[in-house]
């Protein structure tokens, strides 16, 4: 079962292989590129705390930062620290872990295919001991504490806190240094053998290499490890009204000045695949056009001095929730959030011109092409949106269609329904 | 794959590097500074030509133009290699073969010479607005420097150390001088560095060395005269007094920051073990520091050592919790002596030398971090190559980075600590 995506106006080709274990496997071959870059993700992140595990009927519930712990325990192998392998070859690996997935990812330039065995293997072999699950709380202790003291991360996760009564985006992807010290070894293991599954999880490989090795290679690993097929996985999410849980928030950390974030809850929400793209192509267009560098509201912002270059916007997508975020540094947090509101006011009533329309989308197509010069932002892209349904060259060939009159119509309903919220962080 | 340089004289300094594997092509025009007293002025320069020129008066116009060129990038900057000052004016356009539109290529040029040889000009001078508004950005961007504690840590770390030293200079100026900042003087550096600062232009893509030369030649209506040189960085400090500097803050982690003199820079024969060094000490996963700061005392999250290679200095750092600033100092002052006895096992060697060719081979695939690269080695006058570098870094052998211990010396050790007045430390029974 081997498939090639082509795209004309990238010049690339992807190709497409699924496992009978329902492992995908992708390759993106990149001649000339010194590097090799693969990523291995799950579709696993910090919001899948509460699930049935297949086979089972009740839930299970796993403290807050579990997924994130889980990705730093994988490094440790019964035979000692994975990074030691990967050193000799000469790469460095490293992995993340986000609100949906973990991924675990190296970058090579040489040895390609002995690194493909090193990550496929350490991610495929746990290794949990009492021990270094008690070592690792106090590493992530301190990245805890560390992201505590960084207001821009303070400032986001208030607006989530904002913009959500019950579902688990709100929580920080880490825990919290209370929820870690619940951790053991066996609801890793649990956790692991739930989601780390080949079908939950996919394999991309993007550089100067051979397709088809690296799909027979990753076959071979798989041959003999008698994996049997796993159930569905049941993720539980507690029910999330539409409306926001708080307008306004506001925490005093030693910055400065004033840094917001007013966000807007995505009401209309449970799409997947297409309808799910054209939603964020749209809400990209959209915010281009009422807050860009190109619009009349930042013009007059700008000059005015309640927004600098820290300024920015953009919109988070899921098919469990969604919301816009644009926000930076201000004087003035509450003057910027009434000159939003009174734009968007305006602008239902005295819409922007086709050109602006067209403008805008041309510079999409651009910054778009634009990405597949780093092999790292290729790879971590299609990892968001594969688990998605989202193919890696589907963004052009919507974009392409999207047209102005969806456009108008997608920003009176947006913003017709959605609920806003204000995070603030005032000097102390 | 390789930087071509292509003479245009002037004291401007053309370097293509033709590849095709890039779908954009990156031009950068990078005008060298000494970091001296004007440094301030430097700064403020770019932020101000990028708000508007000729044809293109303002923000909207020019970005409105970037649109119409599918989504160019158009960006300014300021850094600071050594005690130098590089102002660099970069775009980064898709390449004309991906689109049906040409001559974007072309458009980027002109544009560039716009922005840096016609700007918007009021009572012979720049516009007031502009100037006005671009000096309180650079005043909140300095003061925001703290909002990221890693690199205030660095700086203030670098500041300390280098007190009374041009180095001390922070690279977007100091908010003072913004506060008292002479607007005809900031017209005047500005005509300086157009007439005579010296100028390297970059180009990365696919492109033709030749054709770019033309257009560069054609589209560039610069006024230039004598060309400055501008004076070495000074990186020899022998004699070193130790010293410790604590900062309160309302913080949750501490931020340890020991920095180093290596009395090496890059034209050193010796900073080639010194690369490697700094890549056994704290350059990655298979580091000491990694291993003995995280891994087996369990003390941090980050801990890395860091060269500056212009100026000759080191930066060890990591995010420690207040009461382990002994522990963890300790731990890394034994890191560096058993380097110093000769103890790096051949794993941790092995584990360097590959991290760092990696990394330097990896630069090739971004057309950013090539151009820093050159740019560097425009600085130093260097023409060692990418590959010619990664050659010098395999050669190097376990007793020349013992050999290159000796010369390192504690300088400054900065810790970014809590407030200790009405904080309760560990307070027992709640």
């Amino acid at each position: 079962m081997r498939r090639e995506i082509k795209n004309d106006v990238l010049n690339e080709r992807l190709i497409h292989s699924k496992l009978k274990n329902g492992l995908n496997v992708y390759v993106l071959p990149k001649k000339d590129y010194q590097k090799q870059f693969a990523i291995y993700a799950t579709n696993y992140g910090s919001n899948d705390n509460q699930f049935v595990i297949p086979g089972q009927n009740e839930p299970t519930k796993m403290p807050e930062g579990i997924a994130h712990f889980l990705e730093h325990k994988l490094f440790e192998q019964e035979e000692g620290n994975v990074f030691d392998a990967f050193s000799k070859l000469g790469a460095s690996p490293n992995a993340f872990t986000s609100f949906n997935t973990t991924a675990y990812h190296f970058t090579s330039t040489g040895n390609f295919y002995e690194c493909l065995d090193v990550l496929l293997n350490f991610v495929g072999a746990p290794y949990f001991t009492d021990q270094t699950v008690e070592k690792e709380k106090g590493i992530i202790t301190q990245e805890i504490v560390m992201y505590q003291d960084d207001p821009n991360w303070r400032v986001f996760f208030n607006l989530l806190k904002g913009l959500y009564h019950n579902h688990p985006v709100k929580k920080d992807i880490a825990g919290t240094v209370e929820s870690i010290q619940r951790i053991t070894k066996d609801m890793l293991y649990t956790c692991y053998e739930t989601f780390y599954h080949p079908s939950n999880m996919v394999l991309f490989v993007a550089g100067d290499v051979d397709a088809d090795r690296v799909i027979e290679q990753v076959e071979r690993y798989f041959d003999g490890k008698g994996i049997s097929k796993q159930g569905q996985i049941k993720k539980m999410y507690p029910h999330e009204p539409p409306e926001v849980a708080a307008p306004v928030l506001k925490d005093k950390l030693p910055v400065p000045r004033p840094l917001f974030m007013l966000g807007f809850k995505d009401i209309e929400v449970g799409q997947r695949g297409q309808a799910l793209l054209d939603k964020m192509i749209l809400n990209d267009i959209m915010l281009d056009m009422l807050v860009g560098q190109s619009s009349d509201l930042y013009s007059k912002m700008y000059e005015e001095g309640l927004i600098d270059l820290t300024f920015s916007a953009g919109y988070t997508g899921e098919e469990d929730y969604g919301h816009i975020m644009m926000g930076g540094e201000s004087p003035n947090p509450e003057k910027v959030v009434d000159l939003v509101y009174q734009e968007i006011e305006r602008l239902k009533q005295d819409p922007w011109d086709a050109e602006y329309f067209s403008r805008i989308k041309k510079k999409k197509i651009g910054e778009y092409i634009k990405m597949f010069n780093s092999l790292e932002n290729i790879g971590v892209q299609f990892v968001s949106w594969v688990f998605k349904d989202i193919g890696l060259f589907d963004y052009i060939e919507r974009l392409m269609q999207i047209n102005y009159e969806q456009l108008k119509s997608h920003f009176n309903r947006f913003f017709e329904n959605s609920q806003s919220s204000v995070s603030i962080i005032l000097p102390n | 794959m390789h930087m071509q340089n292509l003479e245009i004289g002037k004291g401007i300094r053309l370097k293509v590097l033709p590849t095709k594997k890039f779908k954009t092509v990156t031009i950068s025009f990078c005008f060298h500074r000494d970091l001296d007293e004007d440094y301030t002025y430097n700064a403020l320069i770019p932020a101000v030509l990028k708000r508007g020129c000729e044809g293109f008066e303002t923000l909207k116009d020019i970005e409105k133009h970037m649109e119409s060129l599918y989504g160019a990038l158009f960006d300014v900057g300021v850094q600071k290699k050594g005690e130098r000052q590089l102002l660099r004016f970069s775009m980064e356009v898709v390449n004309d073969d991906y689109l049906a539109k040409q001559g974007i290529l072309a458009q980027a040029f002109y544009f560039l010479n716009r922005v840096i040889n016609r700007p918007v000009l009021e009572d012979g001078g720049f516009k007031k607005d502009y100037v006005a508004q671009e000096k309180e950005n650079m005043k909140n961007r300095i003061r925001s420097l703290v909002n990221d504690k890693v690199q205030y840590s660095l700086e203030r770390c670098a500041q300390e150390m280098c007190k009374g030293e041009k180095y001390s200079r922070y690279v977007f100026g100091d908010i003072e001088e913004l506060d008292g900042l002479d607007s005809s003087k900031l017209y005047n550096v500005y005509r300086e560095i157009i007439q005579s600062s010296p100028l390297d232009v970059f180009v990365v893509g696919d492109v033709d060395p030749e054709k770019v030369r033309l257009l560069l030649e054609r589209s560039l209506s610069m006024d230039r005269k004598g060309i400055t040189a501008i004076p070495k960085t000074i990186y020899r400090k022998l004699q070193v007094v130790p010293k410790t500097v604590e900062e309160e803050m309302d913080v949750n982690q501490g931020k340890l920051v020991m920095g180093f003199r290596t009395n090496i820079n890059a034209a050193d024969e010796e900073y080639f073990p010194l690369v490697v060094y700094g890549s056994v000490l704290g350059g990655g996963p298979h580091s000491k520091l990694f291993m003995n700061v995280r891994e087996k005392a369990s003390l941090a999250y980050y801990a890395f050592a860091r060269l500056e290679k212009f100026k000759g200095l080191m930066f060890v750092g990591a995010g420690i919790d207040f009461e382990k600033y002994d522990q963890t100092v300790n731990i890394i002052m034994e890191q560096l002596e058993a380097m110093a006895k000769g103890q790096i096992t051949p794993q941790e060697f092995e584990g360097a030398i590959n991290a760092l060719v990696t990394s330097l081979k990896g630069s090739m695939d971004q057309p950013s971090q090539l151009i820093d690269y050159y740019l560097g080695n425009s600085v130093m006058d260097s023409d060692l190559t990418l590959e010619e570098l990664i050659d010098r870094i395999k050669g190097v052998t376990v007793d020349q980075v013992v050999e290159v211990s000796r010369k390192l010396k504690l300088d400054t050790v900065y810790f970014l600590r809590n407030r200790k007045r009405g904080y309760v430390v560990h307070e027992k029974g709640n």
